[in-house]
């Protein structure tokens, strides 16, 4: 795998904007569910 | 609404154009970018590895403005705004480490090296992480924002000399530290820089800001909504 990389760098780039993309989308996964949790407290 | 499409637009553009501009030895349009010794296509991380690090700076300095704001005024609209901004702080500061680390590990050998920058941004983690801990170890809601407040500009206060001062006096692995030949200062400053990522690069750190921004308004809007409900429920 790291020879694979290491030949192809473009892809550790992908990886590392995909990991950004990921850590930006699970923060709003919680924000939802804390969204949930008011609405509960409202109903 | 139209703002937050344009900057979803912007940064969708953003990452398509960093990841498919090509590189050449001798660039010769707008559309091309140079190969950096050393670097190679490794060197488009530089538009997304150091705006997460960038956004988290900005968002601890508001946990920081907030907390001062809280404890002048004693609002807890202020202690919800410095606790979301710590947050997503520490959101940002864990993507700068993971992506910093990959980086390193295709440069430098190994994941984790110990460079001042890595050091620096390990402690920072450790200390926001305290914060949460100090957060959810109170129950007294006064109590827990006025002490949360302290903690929150203490912690502030280091951000700066771990990021900005720190990593330029003391020699390491990332570009600009000190005792660097290219100066001191990190890569976007340098000459070795050219225009057309120097623009990328800024319109990828101003795109993050934004979205930073936007992520801080939602939380404390719910957050919001979540203490006008419990006061309301409080009362009757």
């Amino acid at each position: 795998m790291y020879e694979f990389f290491s030949e192809h760098q473009l892809y550790i780039v992908l990886t590392i904007v995909l990991i950004c993309w990921a850590g930006i989308f699970g923060y709003l996964v919680r924000l939802d569910k804390k969204i949930q949790e008011v609405e509960k407290s409202i109903h | 609404m139209t703002k937050k499409y344009l900057l979803g637009l912007v940064l969708t553009i953003i990452f398509i154009v960093s990841l498919s501009i090509p590189m050449v030895p001798f660039p010769q349009h707008w559309y091309e970018f140079p190969i950096i010794p050393g670097l190679e296509e490794k060197a488009r991380n530089i538009f997304f590895h150091v705006p997460m690090a960038w956004v988290s700076v900005i968002a601890f300095i508001t946990s920081l403005v907030y907390a001062i704001q809280f404890l002048r005024k004693k609002n807890s609209l202020d202690d919800i705004k410095s606790a979301s901004a710590a947050e997503i702080g520490l959101v940002f500061c864990f993507l700068a480490t993971v992506t910093g680390a990959i980086w390193a590990k295709f440069n430098w050998g190994m994941f984790w090296n110990w460079d001042p920058r890595q050091t620096s941004i390990f402690i920072l983690l450790l200390i926001y992480g305290a914060y949460f801990a100090l957060r959810s170890a109170i129950d007294i809601e006064e109590k827990r924002a006025t002490l949360s407040a302290v903690y929150a500009i203490i912690a502030g206060l280091t951000v700066p000399f771990f990021i900005f001062v720190m990593p330029r006096i003391t020699t390491g692995l990332h570009p600009g530290s000190g005792g660097d030949p290219n100066g001191n200062g990190p890569l976007f400053q340098s000459k070795g820089m050219a225009s057309n990522m120097r623009v990328l690069f800024y319109l990828s750190s101003i795109g993050f800001c934004l979205l930073y921004f936007w992520m801080w308004n939602l939380r404390v809007r719910i957050q919001k909504i979540a203490l006008t409900q419990e006061e309301k429920s409080f009362h009757e």
